[in-house]
């Protein structure tokens, strides 16, 4: 069900119908209103801002009808996860089955500041989302796994998915995102609030394989506690638009983030992806590698900022953007800048590249007896294997390389050999 | 930039140029800026109308386009509070003995004559904004070679002069270029010939005197196809307690098979707004090489540009920048590919000390067809101080598959164990820093001449005195 007539523009009156329409405590009500209200405040981007001067917002289906009925969320959380108190379940649930801990942690944070429009407007409209919640000390084993599936191409839909790892916990997610192909545009605007505590250790994968209409406006905000492990993955596959915002914020002394991203995009798709690594603590270290694959016209953009704060002492941190250019009219921007406020640092660096396959190698992989197409597929997925190799997790990545086939292809012969 | 005086090395740290002459001008005008300035500056160099019209044309650009907001702190420019023309002599001199006394003190104090003697093929002098001193050597004329200040080449050469000025960086390109066009004094006009090599470097030294100065000198490269040059510039200024500004704009044509070399060598006293414009266009098989250094200024904004027009052209940009305490050096380079099989390098070193900041700020652009082009960009940066910041933003815009593009950068500090092993063979921390330094710029140094890399490694070293302990 949407929210119909008049299906125009989100507005003070829409939001207020969102809560009651689900019955849902005036704290909630609260909440979305003082969030709409920074919506209003903070405007949507001009297109002048540096995050935003490779996407055009023009276009973007401001008006498509919202969807209020929470979109199916199948979850997947492993028997013994559940006795020892680890929630994953749809945001509405959540609400209503624990909203303590829901009001502790929904909307006290502010996401990217590229995006924080679009931060404000999903707190404020969200009609469906994700809650994991792993308490301190509980190592969850095997994969968890949340799959929104959005029933059509034409709505608006701004799920807010929260994931907390108390101190000393341990999980690996999977957050799925699927909507059919054609029709006409619809407006994702999903964003992503992860935290890890103290000494907690997260992997959370991000899938989307949004229908080929879709924009994708999202923002994801990771924090990473002291002495804590974060390993992003975020897989762009599906969707018109891309333009989503990262912020990595390393704010806990001894903190590890590791940042992956796969693009595999063609056709006319376009993808842009901003990033901010913040060193603000000692002794933490964070990596960023992200790897494009781009056929037919598709266009990647790239900036990302790695910011070692002033004060700080002993960081690491690396940002790569490599670029693999499959047609004459795909494209790539990849800009990562390095913002360093401090000398004690352990180590500081950044690399981009953008190009085709190298002919030397095409050539070489044809005279193994491969054709020229499967030697250029087999290239693709060995220049993604250096993220995809990253992906302890087997369920995760078994997953991703399905995701990735669709646009890279499959060999007959892997077909046999499956 | 100064050439080596033994005199001068006396001279215990600090900035060494900082003396000023008494302000002797002949002319000076008012401060501040309007269409009659424009007018009056170009009515007392008697220029042709369609320069007059260009000047008027890049003021109303000017006056119409914002100040930029991204890059260093401009805020503090006031535009009304500039001399825009400033002069101690109505003509450029080719005899030494002909430049008028005081200024020729300030030359000889900077080492230019002896230079000349030694080692260059030509000499251009500005002191605020006209040209003191032009001279070029007999043979290099006879092959007609042509080394003049920019008004003299206006009217002596006033047909290939109208046909590059303004190609290559045009009078709406930016506000600053703009202001330039509106009010430009001075600079250097070479032409080379078809086939023609300068042997060696022509040079023009630029000195800003008075204060509250904007010195805007307007320098034009031709080399003609097959030919070579080049040519280097220096600058310094007065220590004023108020601020000056240097805003120039080159432009360079490097037609086919012609190779041309930019020397930089920046060493504008701490309260001097450096803001330029240099872009060359680069045919076919030609060869444009920018060596930029920026070690004064209070903020510099330079980004030397390179489009490669022409098949098989390269281009390369090799930056210093040294930012000491107050100092912004936000500084870098741009190539454009737009021709097939064209190459481009970019290397740059940067250095901040105290509460410097250094921001490396580049561009590869390639157009959809240039195919085979290959482009390095190279980015060290050295943090010698808690306070001090280093940035880099390296702009990418890839429109063609069939390319090889990379950007690499580093940001490292001063390691202590290579100090320790230094002080351990008995240097002091400061020498041992300033060695460290010296090594981490000496790719970029062994390509300046002799004298200039004795005399860049001369200046690190005074950035570096006391920068340690």
């Amino acid at each position: 069900m949407t929210l119909t007539q008049p299906s125009t523009a989100l507005d003070a009156e829409t939001i207020a119908r969102i809560g009651e329409l689900s019955d849902e405590p005036d704290w909630l009500c609260n909440l979305r209103q003082r969030w709409w209200e920074r919506a209003t405040q903070t405007p949507p981007p001009t297109g002048q801002e540096e995050e935003w001067r490779r996407t055009s917002l023009d276009a973007l289906p401001r008006d498509a009808s919202l969807l209020t009925d929470a979109p199916l969320l199948e979850t997947h959380l492993p028997a013994d996860a559940a006795e020892a108190g680890v929630i994953l379940t749809d945001l509405r649930t959540a609400v209503r089955e624990h909203p303590e801990l829901v009001a502790k942690h929904l909307g006290v944070s502010d996401g990217p500041a590229s995006h924080g429009h679009f931060w404000a407007l999903a707190h404020a409209a969200w009609t469906g989302g994700l809650f994991c919640h792993v308490p301190r000390g509980v190592s969850v084993d095997g994969t968890l796994v949340a799959r929104h599936v959005i029933p059509r191409s034409d709505v608006a839909y701004h799920p807010v998915s929260l994931v907390i790892a108390e101190e000393g916990s341990s999980v690996t997610l999977l957050e799925e995102i699927v909507s059919p192909d054609g029709g006409s545009a619809g407006w994702f605007g999903g964003i992503s609030d992860v935290r890890a505590g103290r000494d907690a250790r997260v992997r959370y994968a991000t899938l989307q394989q949004l229908g080929d209409a879709a924009w994708r406006i999202g923002a994801e905000r990771v924090v990473v506690g002291p002495d804590a492990t974060v390993t992003t993955l975020n897989a762009e596959i599906g969707s018109a638009v891309t333009k989503l915002g990262l912020d990595v914020v390393m704010d806990g002394k001894g903190g590890t983030s590791k940042v992956l991203g796969l693009l595999a995009a063609g056709d006319d798709q376009q993808i842009d992806i901003n990033t901010v690594q913040d060193l603000a603590a000692d002794h933490t270290t964070s990596d960023l590698l992200y790897l494009s694959a781009l056929y037919d016209r598709a266009h990647a953009s790239f900036y990302g900022i790695t910011n070692v704060r002033h004060g700080t002492r002993q960081t690491s941190s690396y940002q790569e953007c490599r670029n693999l250019l499959l047609s004459p009219q795909a494209g790539a921007e990849p800009i990562p800048v390095l913002e360093i406020e401090a000398n004690d640092i352990l180590r500081c660096g950044h690399g981009a590249t953008a190009g085709a396959i190298d002919p030397t190698t095409l050539f070489y992989a044809q005279t193994r007896g491969l054709s020229a197409d499967e030697a250029e597929r087999m290239i693709v997925r060995g220049f993604f294997e250096q993220v995809v190799a990253q992906i302890s997790d087997e369920t995760i990545r078994s997953r991703i390389i399905d995701a990735l086939a669709v646009r890279i292809g499959t060999d007959s012969s892997d077909e046999v050999a499956a | 930039m100064a050439l080596p005086n033994p005199a001068l090395n006396e001279i215990p740290g600090g900035y060494k140029y900082g003396w000023h002459d008494e302000e002797k001008p002949l002319q000076i005008f008012q401060k501040g800026l309007n269409a009659e300035i424009v007018a009056k500056i170009s009515a007392v160099k008697d220029e042709p109308k369609w320069m007059t019209d260009l000047r008027l044309k890049a003021y109303r650009h000017f006056e119409a386009r914002p100040m930029p907001t991204w890059g260093g702190d401009l805020s503090e420019i006031d535009f009304q509070d500039i001399y825009y023309y400033v002069t101690g002599t109505d003509k450029a001199v080719q005899s030494w003995d002909d430049v008028p006394e005081y200024i020729r003190r300030t030359y000889d104090k900077l080492g230019i004559p002896e230079a000349e003697k030694k080692y260059l093929a030509g000499v251009g002098g500005q002191y605020d904004s006209e040209v003191v001193y032009h001279n070029i050597r007999e043979d290099l004329e006879k092959q007609g070679v042509i080394f003049l200040g920019t008004d003299q080449a206006l009217k002596e050469h006033p047909e290939l002069f109208r046909e590059h000025f303004g190609t290559v960086i045009p009078a709406n390109d930016n506000k600053l270029a703009a202001l330039n066009t509106a009010v430009w004094s001075g600079g250097s006009f070479i032409y080379v010939p078809k086939g023609v090599h300068v042997e060696l470097p022509l040079q023009a030294y630029f000195r800003i005197n008075t204060q509250n100065m904007g010195q805007f000198e307007r320098t034009l490269i031709i080399a003609d196809e097959g030919s070579s040059v080049h040519y280097v510039e220096g600058c310094t200024a007065p220590t004023y307690s108020t601020a000056s500004l240097h805003s120039a704009v080159v432009e360079i044509i490097v037609k086919k098979g012609a190779r041309v070399r930019y020397t930089t060598i920046q060493n504008w006293s701490s309260n001097v707004y450096n803001l330029v414009t240099k872009r060359a266009v680069a045919h076919e098989d030609a060869v444009m090489e920018w060596v930029d250094g920026n070690l004064g200024s209070k903020l510099t904004m330079k980004y030397p540009s390179i489009y490669l027009l022409g098949e098989r052209a390269h281009g390369e940009v090799l930056s210093i920048a040294f930012a000491g305490d107050g100092q912004h050096q936000d500084a870098g380079g741009k190539i454009i590919h737009a021709a097939p099989n064209t190459t481009s390098l970019i290397t740059s070193k940067s250095i901040s000390k105290g509460t410097g900041r250094t921001s490396y700020r580049g561009l590869v652009k390639v157009y959809p067809g240039c195919e085979k082009s290959k482009s390095t960009v190279r980015c060290d940066a050295l943090i010698l101080d808690d306070d001090a910041r280093s940035d880099t933003y390296p702009y990418m815009e890839i429109d063609e598959d069939d390319v090889t593009i990379g950007h690499e950068a580093t940001v490292s500090k001063v390691g202590s164990e290579q100090l320790f092993y230094l002080m351990s063979r008995g240097l002091s921390e400061a020498e041992a820093s300033a060695m460290i330094v010296n090594g981490f710029i000496e790719p970029i140094v062994k390509e300046l001449p002799m004298e200039y890399a004795v005399e860049m490694n001369r200046l690190i070293q005074l950035q570096m005195e006391g920068a340690v302990g």
